[in-house]
């Protein structure tokens, strides 16, 4: 359902260009569960902007569900951003101003539903990863992995095409950290495709693909025990 | 989804209240101080019977010194001699036509316990009263016939009325006024045009009189004049030389309904004019002016030079009001940088936070502007106090201020926000969303 | 000298203002306009100050006068007039009373021309007329600088449309420089006219008395006329002791109101009441610049804290790595100080600009006169040390951002 086809990215500032991707080629099947390793610097998080429709590339042919990503304008990629993207933060990026319940609105009400719709898939969501309870609380009254929970109820509101995990469990200690993966990996077995980012090798593993970058240019691994590719520092 | 923005506004808001509060301040002081300025200035430039005030004129005809004109600007004298305005009067030339000038006399009531006062009162002919539409309680005005005869007649205002008959209807009765009984023909009902337009030679503002009675009553000599006198000729002593004279002290306002009228009328006064160039008066012929009570009101500047002033004043200072409200907000949106990214990243539009943003700062607007009407309020009674009773009527708000006070803040903010809301969604989003 | 702009990294100050235009020059512009109109309402408030401190030439503290309307017919107004001021003049605690046709600073008077040669078409001096009698000038309390008062004699009777002036006049010493070229000891003894023709002796000149209009460019020439006025209104004024005036306005009041039913007495008024009403509006007007100044310059003041706080917060990672790297808190402090001082410079000079162009306007507009430089100056100054003043705080809690943020981000 996703396919980037010679997509490249350069940024040019001050008379010196840097090229974050060259030549991408991928393709991300429906159902499927990516990883994404690779150093610092080696245009991960560009990657990730581009997969998620935040960034354009400099050339190239992106294909998201069919749809050409070149021919849409803002309004265009915020739609689709709405209604086919989930995004999960390495700091949660909840609004602190917002309660759980209106946090998880937010992205309910650029697409337009009525009051009574809303308020069911908040309540849905916020239950299935066990915060229900709590919806009128502040963020800043929750714990990180209670946050990143929440983060994640959000991004499964509109109920997106494919969720987009830029190092959700960074800013989590071991023990919540697993249960985030865990939540991660029951979603993608109820059949949501998720691409993640993360720089944890033992997390990547649990993915059921995994891609490296390094220097702009992507590999797949294709055998799951090689350690032929070191993953990045910290 | 409006709703949904002003809530998220007022959320926005009480977190950076201190912010918020700096920004709906600088905003309520400006609008307060511009609103009080307009005020002022709207009403001392309004239109005081607006029905009809292009179908009434003031005559003025330069009968003033062969070598000089009467002001700096070439103009012709602000008054007629008695012998300029008795004749064009006399004429009858336009539909209606009302000779006046200030008085003053003695009323003395009919309880001799009750001690006799000074009245300020109007000399003037039988139209005056429906040129000028003033609306009556009780009666009338009187006739030509009355001016032609001199007869005793008077009008009465209703506080005089309230004062002298208990405010029962009067006509018919005697007032005893300057050694004499004059009969009441009328009272009339409330009014204070302002400016008091028929008569600003000794202040635009001040207050309609309590008497009015037959011009013609004036070479009886029975009660002194009020008002101002200028002589540009040494005159014989008596007081028939005077009214010979070439000291103007009388007005004269003419109802002309169409402009064929006006131009006939106009022609009718340089004619008299050249006549009396044969008999050595009227040095300059063609500078004789007829105009409307507005164009009037302006020549007379009406409208002080101090509230003009302060009203460009208080523009400016609304003006560095808004910059400072730019800059505030600019701080304020460019602070949530990263609420802004996640809205992006969750599918806003640049319109949909555009959108978001605007409407934040038109609620800011919308709560400066309620102080700031708090604040002209305030302001307009600490004009009324500081510059004295003349200017009661002058510092009101009415609906259209009130209006125009929400309007003008809401707008302004509106405009003070477009720049920082452009900055903020300007704002690429990341999957990092770290501001800085 | 340069190596005292290295030292305060002006260079990269300035490099860095100027990537981030738009902040700097909202102050610089908030700065300019709170200049512009600070410095042209002061000189609009020197101004009035200056015309409402201008003496009438009067002893303003005891005198006051009323109104005296006859209105009963047969009544002897010269037997009348002089009786009312022989009573006053008795009464203990008055030191003189006059008969008098208008009040100075009061509003409405007579004025006249006076001519240096007879002749119709002779351009005329414009100057108040005050007609009083020998004791006019005692109840006034102006001083006589020069010549001598009227005799008893030489007091005469104006009836009411009478044109003749008498031959002998007081007049102010304005009036005598406006007429005889500055030199207004030249003019006792001449002989002026008044009414084209009519020859009238100048035999003695008082220092000031103004006219009754404080707005007139003329309101310092006035003229002393030796008549009584046979009509049925007319003034009197009164001088008093020091200390009793207040006493003595209602006694006098009710004396002459008893002695006599055939008249009113109304509007009794001190001197100093007529002078407040005469510049009420100019004390309003004063008043609301004053509060419009220290307004602005509140606001002004908040703008650029509210700011500044803003501009250190987006900029703590970096002043953290500067901590960091060896700066003291006092130079982080200078910092920012002078990064301000920078600002304000640029809006000093643009609302420099600003307020002379403004007072151009205005003096083409309402007639004012152009303001002093050491205003300007002033205005500068006050508005540098404002900003100064209002980014020290913000400029402080920079100094206190502590160097750990170079590494662990905001805090």
């Amino acid at each position: 359902m996703l396919t980037m086809n010679k997509i490249s990215k350069s940024f040019i500032t001050d008379d010196v260009a840097t090229h974050a991707l060259r030549d991408i080629q991928l393709h991300v099947n429906e159902g499927d569960f990516v990883s994404v390793t690779g150093p610092s610097g080696s245009g991960k998080t560009t990657f990730l902007n581009i997969a998620g429709l935040l960034e354009t590339s400099s050339s190239g042919e992106y294909l998201l569900d069919g749809e050409d990503i070149a021919k849409l304008n803002d309004s265009g990629r915020s739609r689709m951003r709405n209604q086919k993207i989930g995004f999960i933060f390495q700091s949660f990026n909840l609004i602190p101003d917002l309660n759980l319940f209106d946090n998880v609105d937010v992205p309910l009400r650029y697409r337009g539903l009525n009051t009574a719709e809303r308020r069911k898939r908040i309540e849905y969501h916020l239950d299935q990863v066990g915060l229900a309870s709590r919806m009128k609380h502040l963020p800043s009254q929750l714990s990180g992995g209670q946050q990143q929970r929440v983060a994640i109820a959000r991004a499964l509101a509109t109920s997106p095409r494919f969720l987009l995990a830029d190092e959700p469990t960074g800013n989590l200690d071991s023990q919540m950290a697993q249960s985030v993966m865990s939540l991660l990996e029951d979603i993608n077995k109820a059949g949501t495709t998720i691409l993640m980012v993360t720089h944890d090798p033992s997390l990547a593993a649990r993915a059921k693909r995994q891609i490296y970058i390094k220097d702009g240019h992507v590999s797949e691994l294709t055998n799951k025990n090689s350690n032929l590719h070191v993953v990045g520092e910290a | 989804m409006f709703s949904y923005y002003v809530k998220l506004a007022y959320l926005s808001c009480k977190r950076t209240w201190g912010m918020t509060l700096l920004m709906v301040c600088a905003i309520g002081l400006g609008i307060g101080a511009s609103m009080t300025t307009i005020t002022v200035n709207y009403l001392m430039s309004a239109n005081p019977i607006p029905h009809k005030s292009e179908q009434l004129f003031y005559v003025q005809m330069d009968s003033w010194e062969p070598n000089n004109t009467y002001d700096d600007n070439g103009d012709a004298p602000t008054q007629l001699t008695y012998r300029d305005a008795t004749y064009l009067w006399q004429a009858q030339k336009a539909k209606r036509q009302s000779i006046q000038s200030g008085m003053a006399a003695v009323i003395e009531p009919a309880d001799k316990e009750v001690l006799p006062f000074m009245v300020q009162g109007r000399a003037n002919s039988a139209d005056f009263f429906p040129m000028f539409d003033v609306p009556f309680l009780y009666g009338s005005g009187w006739d030509h016939q009355a001016d032609l005869k001199k007869e005793r007649v008077i009008v009465i205002n209703a506080e005089l009325n309230e004062r002298l008959f208990g405010g029962k209807d009067s006509t018919g009765q005697t007032v005893r006024m300057a050694g004499e009984d004059y009969k009441v023909t009328g009272v009339i009902d409330r009014w204070n045009p302002k400016p008091r337009f028929y008569d600003t030679s000794t202040g635009s503002f001040n207050d309609v009189e309590d008497v009015f009675v037959p011009f013609s009553l004036i070479t009886e000599q029975k009660f002194g004049r009020s008002g101002n006198t200028n002589c540009w000729k040494p005159t014989e002593s008596g007081f028939q030389a005077f009214l010979d004279s070439e000291c103007i002290w009388v007005q004269l306002w003419v109802e002309l309904p169409t402009a064929q009228d006006k131009d006939a009328y106009f022609s009718f006064m340089n004619a008299y004019a050249k006549e009396q160039h044969q008999y050595g008066r009227f040095a300059r012929t063609d500078n004789n002016k007829l105009r409307d009570v507005m164009q009037w009101l302006e020549y007379a500047e009406v409208v002080s030079d101090d509230a003009s002033m302060m009203m460009a004043m208080s523009l400016m200072f609304l003006l560095v009001c808004l910059l400072n409200t730019v800059g505030l907000l600019l701080a304020k949106f460019l602070g949530k940088a990263s609420e802004i990214g996640v809205r992006q990243a969750l599918g806003a539009s640049r319109n949909d936070l555009f959108i978001q943003h605007l409407i934040e700062s038109g609620c800011i607007g919308l709560a400066g502007g309620l102080l700031g009407l708090i604040l002209a309020l305030l302001g307009l009674e600490a004009i009324k106090a500081m510059y004295g009773d003349w200017i009661r009527d002058l510092a009101q708000l009415d609906f259209t201020l009130v209006a125009m006070a929400i309007g003008l803040a809401i707008v302004s903010a509106l405009l003070a926000g477009l720049y920082p809301t452009w900055r903020a969604c300007q704002v690429q989003p990341s999957v990092q969303l770290k501001s800085q | 000298m340069l190596e005292l702009v290295a030292r305060l990294e002006l260079g990269p100050m300035f490099r860095a203002l100027m990537r981030n235009k738009i902040g700097a020059l909202l102050i610089a512009l908030q700065i300019a306009l709170t200049l512009t109109i600070m410095v042209n309402a002061i000189f609009m408030m020197q101004e009035r100050s200056q015309q409402m401190a201008r003496a009438s030439g009067l002893d303003e503290t005891n005198t006051f006068y009323l109104s005296n309307t006859v209105f009963a017919q047969n009544y002897n107004l010269k037997t009348g007039l002089q009786q009312d001021l022989q009573r006053i003049r008795q009464t203990p605690g008055v030191v003189d009373a006059t008969q008098i046709n208008a009040i100075p600073l009061s509003g409405g008077g007579w004025s006249m021309g006076l001519q240096t040669k007879p002749g119709d078409d002779i351009e005329g001096t414009g100057t108040a007329v005050y007609m009083v009698d020998e004791h006019g000038i005692n109840a006034l309390g102006v001083e006589l600088i020069a010549g001598e008062n009227f005799q008893n004699s030489d007091i005469g009777w104006r009836e009411e449309g009478s044109t003749k002036w008498p031959p002998k006049t007081i007049i102010s010493q304005a009036l005598a420089e406006a007429l005889f070229e500055g030199d207004w000891k030249n003019a006792l003894g001449k002989t002026v006219y008044i009414e084209n023709h009519q020859p009238v002796q100048i035999i003695g000149i008082i220092k000031t008395l103004q006219a009754p209009w404080n707005g007139w460019n003329g309101v310092e020439r006035s003229m002393l006329v030796p008549q009584q006025l046979d009509n049925k209104g007319s003034r009197f004024f009164i001088r008093t002791e020091p200390g009793r005036r207040d006493e003595l306005m209602p006694l006098i009041e009710k004396m002459l109101a008893e002695s006599d039913r055939g008249r009113i007495i109304r509007n009794v008024t001190s001197m100093e009441q007529t002078r407040d009403k005469s510049y009420q509006e100019h004390q309003a007007t004063n008043t609301i610049l004053l509060t419009v100044i220290i307004v602005l310059t509140l606001i002004t003041g908040f703008g650029i804290v509210g700011l500044a706080m803003f501009s250190i917060n987006r900029r703590t990672r970096q002043i953290g790595t500067r901590r960091a790297l060896g700066a003291s808190q006092w130079q982080v402090m200078r910092y920012f100080m002078l990064e301000n001082l920078l600002i304000s410079f640029a809006g000093v000079i643009l609302g420099a600009a600003g307020a002379v162009g403004l007072n151009i306007w205005l003096v083409a507009t309402f007639s004012m006169s152009p303001l002093s430089p050491v205003l300007l100056v002033i205005g500068v100054v006050a508005l540098l040390i404002v900003g100064q003043l209002a980014v020290s705080y913000p400029a402080l809690v920079a100094s206190k951002i502590s160097p750990a943020t170079a590494t662990r981000g905001r805090a």
